[in-house]
C-alpha cells in the first residue's frame, strides 16, 4: 500500500489530499470537490499540467503572442512542447482562439492563441 | 480644448473598468466612456499569461489575456466609447476629468458618475529597506513579465526572487520556462505568501528552493547586480547578522506587495482608508465625494480578479443608481474589522439594505485553522461561514442578505 | 613656511602617538612647499583618514599626499596609455576640461566668453555622473567654512550670484534660508561659533533666532527646537539640473563636449602641457584643466604634479513622496560634529522632500552603497528636527562621494609644475554653492596665463529652458499637445513626463544616451514607482531613437544593460 499527499492545484482553495493505492485501488481523501479527486488520481497516475506561453508574433507591435493548451498536457513532454513553441512564430493578425499549433507532439491537446491582436 | 459629456466616465481600462463599463451598459446606460493611458484594453492582465484566472466567474481556469479578452470583446459589442493612449491628469470634487492624449489633445470630461480603476502599483526596494548599491538588474516583478511576455526579452541570466506572493512564484516558473536560472525565493514572513498550489505548480515542479523568514539585505555592483546579500529574519523581523550570506546573481526581482493607485483620487479629495490605503467605501463603491465610485485593486488590493470584476459591476450598479436616483443614500452604518481581521470593505453599508445582497470582502491577520467569519451587528450574528484554513494572502468574500435594517455596525470576526 | 622640515615631520610624530600602530606602520617626508607625503598601512581607513587630517592641520603643512593603505583601500589606478596612443590624434582644442560635474561644466561655460576653443571631456556615458548628482543642491550660505579658506571666500561669493545664474539659465532655485537647530544649552556655543564664523565670512543677515521665531518661518520645525542660527541667503537648487543648464549654455557659445571619453594621460613637453591621451585617442591642447572630482588627484598623478589626495566621504541621500510636499521647506540642519555639515531636511525646487546626507569616510571612490547606518543617521536626525512626516513614505534612497583633500579646502591653482596645467581639486561641500565663484577664479587664473585671449563677442549668457509639461497650465498643455502630438503621450506617471521631452532630452544638447540620463533631464523614473510602469517605455523609446537593439539600453553606460537578451520566441529576433 501507497500513500501520498499532495495540494491540489485546481482551484485557489489548495486543498491537502492524501491518495491511498491498496493494490491499483485508488482511494482519496481530504477533496473538497470532485476535480480535486480527479486531480489526485492524475497526479499518482499521469500528472499533467497546462502550457501557458508565449510565440513570436511579426506585424504587430507587440513582439509575443500569449498562447495557452485547450487541455493539460503530460508534465514529461511540458519541456518539449516548450521547445517546439519556442521555434514557433505567426503573423498578426490573430483570434483569440485560433489553433497556433494542433495537436502538439501528438498529445491531441491544441496550444491556442490567449488573445486577439488586431494592432 | 475639447469637452466631452458623458453619462459614467471609468478610469482605467483593467479588469475592473472594463467590467463596470460593461455592466453599466447592461444597466442600460447609452453614454459610457472608459479611458485607458495604454494603447489597449487590459490593464495588467496582458501581461499575465498563465492561467487560473476566473474561475468563479466562468467555471474555467483562463489566462489573464483571455480574461481580459472576454471583456474587451463585450465592450466592443457594446459600442461603448474608449479613448486609449489617454492619461487622466486631474479629476475634480465636482466630477470633471482633465485628460491628454496625442491625437486629442487635452479633453475636459464631464460626467454624471466617474468610476476610479487605476488599479495599483508594486513596491519597489526602498519600501523593504534593500540596502546597497543601485545597478541595473533590480527590477519589481511586474516589470519582469512585461519584458518576457510582452517584449521578449530577458532581463537576466540567474535571478533571485524576493517575495513568494503569487506574482513572485508564477515569475519564478516563468524565467525557469524561459532559460533563466532562479537560484531561489525568499520570503521575509515565516508563512508562503502566495496560494499553497502556486508553491507547487510553479517552485516544486521545477525544483526551484523557497526560503522562509529569510530577506535580501543588500545589493552588491555598481554597473549591473553582481550578488544579492540574504539573512534570516529574527522574531523581531529584523535581519540576523551572523547569518548573512551572498549570492552571486545578476537579477534581483521584488514581488514585495501592491499599492493602490489613488494620486488623482488623493488630489480630488477623495477620503483614503489608512489600512487599503484606498478610497473609503460604501455597499455600493461610492467614496466620500457624491458620484464617485471606485473599484478593483484601486480600493484595495484583492487576490482573485474575480472579485474585482464583481467589484466594478457593484460600482456600476451604484452609479446607474446614483444617476436615476434610484437610491436616496439613507443612513449608513460602519463595518468594522474584528477578531484577527485586517480590513472590512466595503467600510460603510446602507442600513436600509433589507432584502438587498451585500459582498463583504475581508483579509485575515494571521493564518488559522477550522475558524469561523461571523458578521455580527448589535450582538446579533447575521452570518456564519466555517472555512477549513483562513490566510492572509487568500481574501475571504462573504455574501448575506439581512432580512430588515441595521441597527447598529457591522463587526466581522473570524475565530 | 612657519616651521622648517625636521620640525614638521616631528610634529607628525608626535601627532602618531594618539593612534594604536606599530612604530613603522607609517613614514612621512616632507617637500619644500609644505607638501606631506604618508605612506605604509594602518588597520582600518578611518584611521589612515584621521592620520592625514592630523597632518594636515600641522602648521606648516600645505597639503597632504596619502598613500597608506588599510583593508578595502583601493590604490591609485593608472590604465596603460599606449593601446589609446595609437589610436592617434582624434581631436584638438585649445582648452581641455577633464570632468563633467558642475564645476567643469560651469568653467566651460565661463570660458566661451572668450574665443578659445573648448573640449570638455567626462569618462561617463553622461555629465553630473559623480559627486554632482549626489548631493542634496544646497546653496550654502557661507557659515561654516573656515575664516580666511579659499571655501569660505567662494562660497559667499558664489552663493550671492545664483539668483542671476538661475535667472540668465532658467534653471530652478529657491532662497528658502537655513536654519541650524539647537535643541538645548549644550549646542549653544556650537552655534554661536557658527555665527561668529558667518559673521566673519560676510554671510548676509546671519542672525541667532528663537525656536518660535524659527517656527514661525517654519511651521514644520520640531517643536524642541530651542532657538537656531538663520540665514536668509541658503537656497536650493537642483544640481542635476544646474549642470546640464551650464552644459548646455557651454554648447549655444561654442563649448563641445565628449562623453564616454576617459583621460588616461597627461602629454607634458619641457614642462608645458602638450594634450590628453584619451581613451577616444589623442587630443593636442595647450591647457588642461582638472575638474575630475573623485579622480583629481590622479589626473594630477599623470601630468606629475600631485600634491594632495582625494579621500573619497561618502554621503547617502533620502528622497520622499511628492505627499510630503509643503510639509517643511527650508533647509534645517543640527550643530556640527563632523569635517562634513552632514544634512537635514529639505524640500527642492521640484517640491520633493529630501533627507541627507550622511558622512563615511569610505577606501573606494566607487562605493556608492547605502547602509543600514546611513538610513537610521539620517531619518533619526530628520524626524527630529521636523514633525508630521511619515518615515515609510520614503521612495527612493542614493549615495555619492564627496572628493575631499586632507586639507578640508578647495585646491584651486595654476600648477607649480606644468604650465598650462590648472587644478581644481577637492570641489566637495559647499562646492555646488561656489560654483560661479569657482568658474570666475579659473577663468581669472587662465587669462592670468592667456592675457591676450580675445574676447567672444556672440557670447549669449542666456539659456531658455523648454517648458516642463508637469509645469504647465492646461491651456499651454493643450497648445503643446497642438504644436506636437508627442506632447499628449504620457510616459512616466508619477511626474508626468511625456514622449516629447523623452525626445527631446535623447536629440537634445547634450544628447542622453542613458536612462539615467533621460531621468535626469525629464525626472521620468524619479516618482513614486521608481521607473515601474515607465522604465519600459522609456527603455523602448531610446532604442528607437538610437536606432539600437534593447537590449543595449543601458541604465548608465555599459555593462548597465537592463535587458540580457532576446527571449527565443520573439519573431523579429529570432536566434
Amino acid at each position: 500500500m501507497t500513500t501520498k499527499q499532495y495540494v491540489c492545484i485546481v482551484c485557489p482553495m489548495s486543498c491537502s489530499i492524501e491518495l491511498t493505492d491498496d493494490s491499483g485501488v485508488l482511494t482519496v481523501k481530504g477533496n473538497t470537490c470532485k476535480r480535486g479527486e480527479e486531480y489526485a488520481k492524475n497526479e499518482y497516475t499521469d500528472p499533467k499540467r497546462m502550457i501557458t506561453t508565449t510565440v513570436g508574433l511579426r506585424g504587430s507591435r507587440l513582439r509575443c503572442l500569449p498562447v495557452i493548451s485547450r487541455k493539460a498536457v503530460p508534465k514529461k513532454l511540458l519541456r518539449d512542447c516548450m521547445k517546439q513553441l519556442y521555434a514557433t512564430v505567426v503573423d498578426a493578425p490573430v483570434r483569440q482562439g485560433d489553433v497556433i499549433v494542433a495537436n502538439i507532439l501528438g498529445t491531441g491537446v491544441d496550444i491556442i492563441a490567449a488573445r486577439s491582436i488586431t494592432l | 480644448m475639447n469637452t466631452l459629456s458623458y453619462d459614467i466616465a471609468v478610469i482605467g481600462g483593467g479588469p475592473a473598468g472594463l467590467a463596470a463599463a460593461v455592466k453599466a451598459r447592461e444597466l442600460g446606460m447609452d453614454r459610457i466612456l472608459l479611458v485607458e493611458r495604454d494603447y489597449e484594453l487590459g490593464g495588467i492582465l496582458q501581461q499575465c499569461i498563465h492561467d487560473g484566472f476566473g474561475l468563479l466567474r466562468f467555471k474555467k481556469q483562463l489566462s489573464g489575456c483571455q480574461y481580459a479578452q472576454k471583456f474587451i470583446d463585450l465592450v466592443a459589442e457594446g459600442g461603448i466609447d474608449v479613448l486609449c493612449d489617454t492619461m487622466v491628469l486631474e479629476l475634480t470634487d465636482d466630477r470633471r476629468i482633465y485628460a491628454v492624449s496625442a491625437q486629442e489633445g487635452l479633453l475636459e470630461i464631464r460626467a454624471q458618475a466617474v468610476i476610479l480603476a487605476m488599479g495599483c502599483r508594486e513596491r519597489t526596494r526602498s519600501q523593504v529597506s534593500i540596502m546597497g548599491s543601485r545597478p541595473a538588474g533590480v527590477l519589481t516583478a511586474g516589470s519582469v513579465q512585461r519584458y518576457i511576455n510582452m517584449e521578449g526579452y530577458l532581463p537576466g541570466k540567474k535571478a533571485v526572487i524576493l517575495g513568494s506572493g503569487d506574482i513572485g512564484l508564477i515569475m519564478a516558473r516563468r524565467m525557469t520556462l524561459e532559460g533563466i536560472e532562479v537560484e531561489g525565493v525568499y520570503e521575509v514572513m515565516s508563512s508562503l505568501g502566495g496560494l499553497r498550489r502556486n508553491k507547487v505548480q510553479c517552485l516544486d515542479d521545477y525544483g526551484i528552493s523557497l526560503h522562509l523568514s529569510t530577506t535580501v539585505t543588500k545589493i552588491h555592483g555598481n554597473k549591473r547586480v553582481e550578488a544579492v546579500t540574504v539573512a534570516l529574519v529574527g522574531s523581531d523581523g529584523k535581519p540576523v547578522r551572523e547569518t548573512e550570506r551572498v549570492i552571486p546573481c545578476d537579477l534581483l526581482v521584488l514581488s514585495v506587495g501592491l499599492i493602490p493607485e489613488n494620486e488623482l483620487s488623493r488630489k480630488a479629495g477623495v477620503q483614503l482608508h489608512p489600512v487599503t490605503r484606498g478610497p473609503v467605501v460604501d455597499d455600493t463603491m461610492m467614496t466620500s465625494i457624491p458620484g464617485v465610485f471606485a473599484a478593483g485593486n484601486v480600493v484595495a488590493v484583492f487576490d482573485l480578479v474575480d472579485y474585482v470584476s464583481r467589484s466594478g459591476e457593484i460600482a456600476a450598479q451604484g452609479a446607474v443608481d446614483f444617476i436615476r436616483r434610484q437610491s436616496a443614500r439613507g443612513n449608513m452604518v460602519d463595518t468594522v474589522a474584528g477578531s484577527n481581521v485586517g480590513f472590512v470593505l466595503p467600510q460603510r453599508v446602507n442600513a436600509d439594505c433589507g432584502g438587498k445582497e451585500i459582498n463583504l470582502y475581508l483579509r485575515v491577520r494571521k493564518p488559522m485553522k477550522d475558524v469561523r467569519a461571523e458578521i455580527v451587528c448589535n450582538g446579533k450574528i447575521l452570518k456564519s461561514t466555517r472555512y477549513g484554513v483562513a490566510n492572509p494572502p487568500e481574501m475571504i468574500a462573504l455574501r448575506f442578505v439581512p432580512d430588515g435594517p441595521l441597527d447598529g455596525p457591522l463587526t466581522v470576526d473570524v475565530r | 613656511m612657519t616651521a622648517n622640515k625636521q620640525e614638521i615631520l616631528a610634529a607628525f610624530s608626535e601627532g602618531l602617538k594618539k593612534f594604536d600602530l606599530d612604530s613603522s606602520a607609517v613614514s612621512a617626508r616632507i617637500e619644500d612647499d609644505g607638501i606631506l607625503t604618508l605612506e605604509g598601512s594602518t588597520k582600518t581607513w578611518q584611521t589612515a583618514v584621521d592620520i592625514g587630517h592630523m597632518a594636515a592641520k600641522l602648521p606648516g603643512v600645505h597639503n597632504v599626499v596619502s598613500d597608506l593603505t588599510a583593508p578595502g583601500a583601493v590604490p591609485l589606478k593608472r590604465k596603460d596609455s599606449a593601446p589609446y596612443r595609437a589610436m592617434g590624434v582624434v581631436d584638438k582644442a585649445d582648452v581641455v576640461i577633464i570632468g563633467g560635474g558642475v564645476t567643469g561644466c560651469a568653467i566651460a561655460r565661463q570660458l566661451t566668453q572668450y574665443r578659445v576653443n573648448i573640449l570638455l571631456l567626462e569618462k561617463e556615458e553622461d555629465l553630473c555622473e559623480g559627486s554632482s548628482k549626489a548631493n542634496n543642491g544646497m546653496v550654502h550660505s557661507g557659515y561654516d567654512s573656515k575664516p580666511a579658506s579659499l571655501k569660505a571666500r567662494l562660497n559667499v561669493r558664489g552663493n550671492a550670484q545664483y539668483t542671476k545664474w538661475s535667472q540668465q539659465l532658467g534653471f530652478k532655485f529657491n532662497r528658502t534660508g537655513s536654519f541650524v537647530c539647537g535643541f538645548g544649552e549644550e549646542d549653544r556655543a556650537a552655534i554661536e561659533g557658527l555665527y561668529e564664523n558667518g559673521v566673519t565670512n560676510g554671510v548676509p543677515g546671519i542672525e541667532i533666532i528663537s525656536g518660535n521665531r524659527a517656527r514661525e518661518m517654519e511651521p514644520g520645525l520640531s517643536d524642541s527646537v530651542q532657538f537656531a542660527l538663520w540665514t536668509p541667503s541658503a537656497g536650493y537648487a537642483e544640481p542635476y539640473e544646474v549642470t546640464l543648464a551650464l552644459a548646455e549654455n557651454a554648447v549655444d557659445n561654442g563649448a563641445r563636449f565628449r562623453l564616454g571619453c576617459e583621460v588616461v594621460d597627461i602629454l607634458t613637453k619641457d614642462g608645458r602641457v602638450q594634450g590628453v591621451v584619451t581613451t577616444q585617442g589623442v587630443i593636442p591642447c595647450d591647457c588642461v584643466i582638472n575638474a575630475a572630482g573623485l579622480y583629481a588627484d590622479e589626473i594630477a598623478e599623470m601630468a606629475g604634479d600631485r600634491f594632495y589626495s582625494i579621500h573619497p566621504r561618502r554621503g547617502a541621500l533620502v528622497i520622499f513622496d511628492k505627499e510630503n510636499k509643503g510639509k517643511i521647506r527650508t533647509f534645517s540642519g543640527v550643530a556640527p560634529n563632523n569635517y562634513t555639515k552632514g544634512g537635514g531636511p529639505e524640500e527642492t525646487p521640484e517640491g520633493t522632500l529630501l533627507w541627507g546626507p550622511s558622512a563615511l569616510e569610505v577606501p573606494d571612490k566607487e562605493d556608492r552603497d547605502v547602509d543600514r547606518e546611513d538610513m537610521e543617521f539620517i531619518l533619526e536626525k530628520g524626524m527630529r528636527l521636523t514633525k508630521g512626516i511619515d518615515p515609510r513614505s520614503v521612495i527612493t534612497y542614493f549615495s555619492g562621494n564627496r572628493a575631499a583633500t586632507y586639507s578640508e579646502d578647495f585646491v584651486i591653482q595654476n600648477s607649480r609644475k606644468i604650465k598650462g596645467f590648472i587644478h581644481v581639486a577637492g570641489i566637495q561641500s559647499p562646492g555646488f554653492a561656489s560654483a560661479p565663484a569657482i568658474a570666475e577664479l579659473v577663468e581669472s587664473l587662465y587669462l592670468g596665463q592667456n592675457p591676450d585671449t580675445p574676447i567672444n563677442t556672440a557670447f549669449n549668457p542666456i539659456r531658455k529652458p523648454e517648458p516642463a509639461f508637469r509645469d504647465c497650465t492646461q491651456e499651454e498643455r493643450d497648445r503643446l499637445i497642438a504644436e506636437n502630438p508627442a506632447y499628449g503621450r504620457v510616459v512616466c506617471r508619477c511626474e508626468t513626463v511625456t514622449e516629447a521631452e523623452i525626445l527631446r532630452a535623447v536629440h537634445g544638447k547634450i544628447p542622453a544616451r542613458t536612462m539615467d540620463a533621460v531621468k535626469r533631464r525629464t525626472r521620468a523614473g524619479m516618482g513614486r514607482c521608481q521607473s515601474g510602469f515607465c522604465g519600459s517605455r522609456v527603455l523602448e523609446l531610446l532604442a528607437r531613437e538610437w536606432k539600437i537593439d534593447p537590449s543595449e539600453v543601458t541604465l548608465k553606460g555599459k555593462g548597465s544593460e537592463i535587458l540580457v537578451r532576446p527571449s527565443r520566441n520573439t519573431g523579429r529576433n529570432a536566434e
